[in-house]
């Protein structure tokens, strides 16, 4: 096992390098740069100048990237050019635990929805049940997120009241779970959307094989009650495929937190990244998609090793 | 699809937040939707004022009410709050409230006192003398005196200096503290722009006076403990959330009516939208996509709608470079055929006023002397048949085999000017023109409109001008290399009038050069000045002594009051 762990996290090497060199080329090939926000005429040639020379943005493009290789290796990820003298690491973890949140909860949500949804379209395939999950799934999945959110934030929030419009917290009120959780509700419902629409089609279709499998007429005729047989011998054997999945799920997270933030302003991660790409805020974007290439690649090391856990077949 | 659907929207929502950039003295390239305001007609609109000020008659007599929180929702979130290093808006806007300077810009552009009692210019204009009103306290209670004066504006004239500011104060020579509030300012020579330019706020020395002025734009001060002598102090700022002011007990002003200020981000306009409707934000500037909206909820009594004309305008600017816009009665002709009138009621809604130069009807320096192309197609033909331009083939004109068709771009996101370009290409097909509209990345669209790259045929795009009418930054042929001239414009006669009029400290002689300037300009045409666009602001329905600003939104907050 611990050598499996390693094996994968060497592997992860060539991948977070050639990430960080695809996202540095592709950030210095879009037109304009930092200094394009600069229109201001009051601001002289000289001065723009003096700015491209302070952050090393006249040197030729490899140099720079060896130059932030460097850096980022031994954890420093430089400051940030628009927010000048703010180290790219404070502004990422300052509002990395507001994505994580968001992010988990929005999984968890997503998994106890849908699995529960999934096994009962599978028990009763091509059923009403299963058709109108089917229907909602698709609805689930064509949903723009932004759009679900602004939806639902006039709906729910502005003409109900029932919920905040946005943010983490109530301004300025002491800390309470209460609080926290109530503005948490919608941003993550919407987030959980769309990937609990095709997890509940997956854990169908699993369901679906496992159900008519010997062991399971095996466990009923043993005499157990239904659901111990489709919870504990069904859903084991269920969910193997669904953790590869959850595993692939998470780049999707994070590409739709970056709008759901944006929706609800929530101070997260996507929100920073957004705002970085159009100012060419060059080391928060580096530093942005390496955090998140790497809690990618964490991700699915995790779910690799959960495969094994549930899977007593498989050993590494 | 998906995806793309929602890059689009985000380039919506972004390009208002992140690429405005309006210190109260400057000029610069306007790319806010904000900027260009649209809603119903004039006529309503005035209405909207007459009962403003109605209102604010019958309640003159009513004791200003003290207490109460006002959040103040934006899309930017402002980089830092030191009005020598910073360059956006969404900072200036935090910064009119920490920090009082030596003088204000009034709602007419003209220069009000604010830390300066009074000042005295010598008769050849090099010396500037300010006397400060006495007993202002900074935000920790030390006392404002010359000192600090001496050193704010001393940072300027740093080799070490490294922000934007450095080029507005080439003819400053030196600034001396005379006694505890008389300040001096020598300069090089005679600079009418200057008094506008003491508008900075005011550093406090005892705080940073012993900071290397390297370090100064890097300094905690900027983000996490300013210090100023404005209404408001600091009390926090939640990266991503919002900034929190509290009422100034000691304001030399008198204490804010006010006791919180919080400024809210949130980066989505149409999320932003449904706070001022549920009430999550007090106040906000409207942009074009949202009049009608707004007009309705002021109806409605859940907000009040203000408008007032900017100081701004927007343009279609020509390459000066191309044959096809060499010569003036072509340009004269492209703005006969433009039916500007139609074009302010149909896409901003009437929020606008027919533009003629280059000069806001706000400044002192503006003139009726502008000559005006009205609308004319006739005109306009007989004009480009004038110049040599001949019907071809296909209907399109031609001039030695060239045809006339011209790529019109501006920046992808901003409605408005997308729908210009439209309503552009279709006016001008009228007259046998061809328009090709060219939607572009902002970051893109400016790389593309300055030097060295100057590749566009036209574009469109407004300036948001600066307190002093100077034309140099968008006129003078030197700021063609590098600079805001990227149409590419050169009369040597503007330029040597241009050169001329910072040097006049008489007024009114000033103004005959200005005009002069503004008049070549205008017949020239290197522009079709489109028109003045309105700016509006939503306020709480309850809140009172709030007057719109043509530049600063939070002027004399501290007179704001919510009678509630």
């Amino acid at each position: 096992m611990i050598g499996y762990i390693l094996q994968r996290s060497l592997m992860a090497v060539p991948i977070l390098i050639g990430i960080s060199i695809l996202t540095f080329a592709m950030m210095h090939l879009a037109p304009g740069g930092p200094t394009a926000l600069l229109v201001d005429p009051t601001i002289s040639p000289e001065a723009r100048e003096a700015f491209l020379e302070r952050y090393g943005l006249n040197d030729p493009l490899p140099v720079q990237y060896f130059k932030w290789a460097g850096a980022a290796i031994q954890g420093d990820l430089g400051y940030s050019l628009i927010y000048t003298g703010t180290p790219v690491s404070e502004m990422i973890f300052s509002r990395l635990p507001n994505t994580l949140l968001l992010m988990s909860v929005s999984f968890l949500l997503a998994l106890f929805i849908s699995i529960p949804l999934g096994i009962q379209a599978a028990r009763k395939p091509y059923s009403l049940t299963d058709y109108s999950m089917t229907f909602f799934s698709f609805v689930g999945v064509a949903t723009p997120n932004f759009w679900l959110g602004i939806l639902l934030i006039m709906w729910l929030s502005v003409h109900l009241g029932w919920f905040p419009t946005g943010g983490v917290a109530t301004i300025d009120a002491p800390l309470n779970i209460w609080d926290r959780i109530h503005h948490l509700i919608l941003p993550a419902f919407v987030l959980a959307t769309a990937d609990m629409a095709g997890l509940t089609r997956y854990v169908r279709s699993s369901m679906l094989d496992v159900l008519k499998q010997d062991y399971m007429r095996t466990a009923r005729a043993k005499g157990f009650r239904e659901i111990t047989v489709i919870y504990k011998h069904g859903l084991k054997n269920g969910l193997i495929p669904i953790i590869t999945l959850c595993g692939f799920m998470l780049p999707s997270f994070f590409a739709g937190s970056v709008i759901v933030e944006q929706v609800f302003s929530w101070p997260g991660i996507g929100h920073l990244f957004i705002q970085a790409v159009f100012q060419r805020d060059y080391p928060v974007i580096m530093g942005i998609t390496m955090m998140t290439a790497c809690l990618v690649v964490l991700g699915n090391l995790l779910a690799d090793i959960c495969y094994a856990l549930v899977d007593p077949r498989i050993e590494y | 699809m998906k995806a793309k659907t929602k890059i689009y929207i985000f380039c919506v929502s972004l390009i208002i937040c992140l690429l405005s950039a309006c210190t109260n003295s400057d000029l610069e390239q306007i790319m806010e939707n904000e900027a260009e305001q649209q809603d119903e007609t004039n006529s309503e609109m005035k209405a909207t004022e007459e009962t403003e000020e109605e209102q604010s008659d019958s309640h003159a007599s009513i004791e200003p009410r003290q207490g109460g929180t006002l959040t103040y929702g934006m899309i930017a979130e402002p980089k830092m709050f030191n009005e020598l290093y910073s360059d956006d808006s969404a900072s200036s806007d935090v910064e009119i409230n920490l920090f009082d300077g030596l003088v204000q810009v009034g709602p007419n552009m003209e220069v009000e006192p604010l830390l300066a009692k009074k000042w005295d210019i010598s008769d050849d204009g090099l010396v500037y003398t300010f006397t400060l009103k006495e007993g202002v306290k900074f935000h920790d209670g030390e006392e404002l005196t010359a000192e600090d004066v001496a050193f704010t504006f001393g940072i300027f004239k740093d080799d070490d200096y490294t922000g934007p500011r450095a080029g507005s104060f080439e003819y400053l020579a030196d600034v001396r503290a005379v006694d505890e509030y008389t300040v001096e300012f020598r300069l090089s020579e005679p600079d009418a722009r200057f008094l506008t330019l003491a508008g900075y706020g005011i550093l406090p020395e005892h705080i940073l006076g012993d900071v290397p002025v390297e370090d100064l734009g890097n300094h905690p001060f900027n983000t996490k403990e300013p210090v100023g002598t404005g209404p408001f102090r600091f009390v926090e700022w939640q990266a991503g959330q919002y900034i929190k002011l509290e009422a100034f007990e000691d304001y030399h002003q008198g204490r804010p009516y006010l006791d919180h200020l919080i400024y809210k981000f949130v980066p989505d306009q149409n999320a932003l939208m449904s706070q001022l409707e549920a009430g999550d934000v007090d106040m906000m500037v409207i942009p074009a996509t949202e009049i009608d909206m707004a007009q309705q909820w002021d109806e409605d009594g859940k907000i009040k709608l203000h408008a007032a004309l900017g100081q701004q305008y927007n343009y279609m600017g020509f390459n000066l470079r191309l044959d096809l816009f060499k010569d003036k009665e072509t340009r004269q002709a492209i703005t006969h055929a433009l039916d500007r009138e139609a074009i302010i009621e149909h896409v901003v809604m009437g929020q606008g006023e027919i533009a003629h130069g280059p000069v806001s009807p706000l400044s002192w320096a503006y003139t009726d002397k502008l000559p005006r192309f009205e609308y004319d197609p006739d005109k306009a033909k007989a004009l480009l048949a004038e110049a040599g331009w001949e019907e071809g083939e296909d209907g399109i004109l031609e001039r030695n085999g060239q045809r006339f068709s011209f790529a019109l771009s501006t920046n992808q996101g901003n409605k408005v000017r997308e729908e210009l370009t439209v309503v552009i290409q279709d006016q001008l097909a009228e007259v046998g023109i061809e328009v090709q509209p060219n939607l572009m990345e902002w970051n893109a669209f400016i790389e593309s409109i300055t030097p060295p790259q100057n590749d566009f045929e036209a574009f469109i795009s407004g300036w948001s001008l600066g307190a002093d009418p100077d034309p140099r930054d968008i006129w003078h042929s030197d700021e063609i290399e590098q600079g805001l001239n990227s149409v590419g414009y050169s009369n040597p006669k503007v330029d040597q009038l241009i050169d001329k009029n910072i040097h006049l400290i008489d007024q009114e002689e000033r103004k005959k050069v200005l005009e002069d300037i503004f008049v070549t300009i205008a017949d020239e045409q290197p522009y079709t000045f489109l028109y003045y666009p309105y700016e509006l602001t939503a306020t709480p329905r309850h809140m009172r002594g709030f007057a719109q600003h043509p530049q600063l939104r939070f002027y004399k907050a501290h007179e704001w009051w919510l009678d509630e």
